[in-house]
């Protein structure tokens, strides 16, 4: 008796895997699923990336550039007024 | 397609760098797989695909940990995946179950539209019965059924031998058969 609760038949192990495989099978995920998977692991393309970095660095020139002008700027109108104090 | 045209120990290299276009490769080829693991272990729509989601991203910010030691990448996938379920159930457990009843029928790869609308009562019941089995044995029957794994594959998922996850699949056919006795599912031969 106990063996038997305890071992499957043939016809059962086949009757029940049929079953199983009837019941458990792939499915496919709806295609508004998908694409909102996809836009939440959507991240931004390298080449999105470099251009980035590219203005950042592109920033950082002007803003030296500038910075470096008003330096010689300022150095030349120091320059002037020196001159001017002296001939006065 | 792409499982022809990439070699995934060089998509997993590149991957592993920080190249997300790799990453991407990797996330279009096992994202039906993790779907449906993750359905079948939830049952509910919503949910598979947030968790399915939240499966690749902390498999992208964990690739770098990733190291091929006999275990390939989608175990070590559906391993992140059966872990996150199980927070999942963790935290649901404290609060209200949703009836298998109300989980959506998905069409099944193969299967005619008309087919997909209805699941037959004794497919419910035996869905209801598959998803009272502990969270082990659900994995091993959506593995080898769902997944169309042998028993190595599902061995290295679920960290057991190939003879332990054969006696294991023996031991649920046999608690699946004695819980069938009540329900009006035949398993005469058919």
């Amino acid at each position: 008796m106990n063996k038997l609760r305890t071992s499957l038949s043939e016809d059962q192990l086949s009757a029940l895997e049929a079953h199983l495989a009837g019941t458990l099978k792939p499915v496919t995920p709806p295609m508004e699923i998908v694409q909102r998977l996809r836009n939440r692991m959507h991240f931004p393309e390298r080449r999105v990336i470099a251009l980035r970095l590219q203005d950042w660095q592109r920033m950082l020139l002007v803003f030296g550039g500038v910075m470096s002008g008003m330096l010689v700027m300022i150095t030349v109108a120091r320059a002037f007024f020196y001159l001017i104090r002296r001939h006065i | 397609m792409l499982d022809k045209e990439f070699n995934e120990e060089d998509v997993l290299t590149r991957a592993a760098q920080g190249d997300r276009d790799a990453f991407g490769l990797l996330y279009e080829r096992y994202l039906d797989r993790i779907f449906n693991y993750v359905y079948y272990r939830t049952g509910n729509l919503h949910d598979a695909e947030d968790l399915t989601a939240r499966v690749f991203q902390r498999a992208m910010n964990h690739i770098k940990n990733y190291t091929d030691r006999g275990v390939p990448f989608s175990a070590w996938l559906y391993r992140i995946a059966h872990n996150l379920v199980a927070n999942w159930h963790r935290d649901r457990s404290r609060r209200q179950e949703i009836p298998i009843n109300d989980v959506p029928i998905l069409p099944s790869k193969g299967d005619h539209p008309e087919r997909n609308l209805v699941r037959s009562q004794e497919e419910t019941t035996l869905l209801k019965l598959i998803r009272r089995l502990p969270p082990e044995r659900q994995n091993l029957l959506i593995l080898k059924f769902v997944e169309n794994m042998s028993n190595a594959e599902i061995g290295k998922i679920m960290g057991r031998s190939e003879g332990a996850v054969k006696s294991l699949y023996h031991r649920t056919l046999l608690s699946l058969r004695d819980q069938i006795g009540d329900q009006h599912i035949s398993l005469d031969n058919e």
